[in-house]
């Protein structure tokens, strides 16, 4: 008997620090950064935002001046853009989240700080949005508002913020 | 060539049976040696039936002493936390190895997970939840290694000179169908 379970021991602890081991590996596996970050990667987002200033009057689309800036984020992290003019400073934070139906819900929070040079005092106009659209559908945004031909003289200019969230395509 | 000593004792005791009992008789009868082995049982069975033992009691109580005192008490069961298990020195040493590497990584693991990196869990009801308890520098190695060149996530565009803007309105958002482009 004292034989049977000297070879019983012999069988089961080795058996036993295998497993461990083998628990141990595992566990690591399941909480690798490398394989962590790999499946975050699998969920980036790429926001595009540009920038865009339209002459208000019938001249159509042409810009007379636009930027772009693409930046990589994950959902649930803002991507913020700031515009800076003469008299204008205008912010965009840009929050994307991947719903369970695989579309996007887009959180935005547009602030803009104006002064005048009539005033002396500086305006400040805050908006918030929150827009469901799929992936690569775009959303305009008009911080100053949107201004009309024919209401408007010549004079004036559209600012408009162009954004489009496509998933992030490793190269 | 004699019986042995089992089939005397048989023959003796009548459990031979025809023709064998008859040869064991001549045998027997013509063998000096066998002859003395019958006798010997006999005799012993003769002793047995005259003086059979009288009172064993008292025998089997001192052999019972006799043992009881040479042999040592029973030692006590040991519980299982308690026993000793011999291993070959080597794989001690692997167990121990492997027992260090063990600890080493749960501590890792623990450590990690106070520190940070990104946990990815897959939430019940499909959707997929994101736990970040990263520092931001990690997030944001990760965005450059993907992303290259500026890892900020705040980008700032400068408007033009000398191009006068006013507000025209209330600021408004929405999809690129709601508002319409103007036509040339």
């Amino acid at each position: 008997m004292m034989r049977n379970l000297a070879r019983n021991r012999n069988v089961v602890v080795p058996l036993l620090l295998t497993l461990a081991v083998a628990g141990a590996h595992a566990q690591e596996a399941a909480t690798d950064p490398k394989e962590a970050l790999q499946q975050l990667l699998s969920k980036a987002l790429s926001v595009t935002i540009s920038a865009r200033v339209l002459p208000s009057d019938t001249q159509g689309d042409t810009a007379i001046w636009n930027a772009e800036s693409t930046k990589l984020t994950i959902p649930g992290r803002a991507i913020k853009v700031r515009l800076d003019g003469d008299n204008v400073r205008i912010y965009l934070l840009c929050t994307p989240y991947v719903q369970e139906d695989g579309e996007v819900l887009l959180v935005a929070q547009g602030q803009v700080w104006l002064t005048q040079p009539t005033d002396r005092e500086v305006k400040y106009s805050s908006t918030f949005y929150s827009i469901p659209l799929s992936f690569g559908e775009k959303v305009l945004f008009f911080p100053l508002g949107l201004s009309n031909a024919e209401e408007q003289s010549k004079d004036f200019y559209n600012i408009e913020l162009e954004i489009k969230i496509v998933p992030y395509e490793e190269k | 060539m004699c019986p042995d000593r089992e089939i005397l004792s048989a023959y003796l005791d009548g459990e031979i049976g025809p023709p064998w009992d008859t040869a064991i008789g001549e045998h027997v009868a013509s063998c000096e040696t066998c002859r003395a082995v019958i006798e010997r049982l006999e005799k012993t069975r003769r002793l047995l039936q005259e003086d059979p033992i009288g009172d064993w009691k008292e025998p089997m109580e001192r052999v019972r002493r006799a043992i009881l005192t040479r042999v040592s008490p029973l030692p006590r069961p040991i519980p299982a936390w308690r026993r000793q298990v011999s291993l070959p020195l080597p794989l001690a040493v692997l167990a121990a190895v492997l027992l260090i590497a063990l600890g080493v990584s749960s501590a890792l693991s623990i450590a990690r997970s106070n520190i940070g990196f990104v946990k990815i869990t897959k939430a019940p009801a499909g959707g997929t939840e994101y736990q970040f308890a990263v520092p931001v520098d990690k997030v944001e190695a990760l965005l450059k290694s993907v992303g290259g060149g500026d890892t900020s996530l705040e980008a700032v565009l400068t408007l033009p000179k000398n191009v006068k803007l006013i507000p025209v309105g209330a600021p408004r958002m929405g999809k690129e169908n709601e508002f319409p482009r103007k036509k040339p």
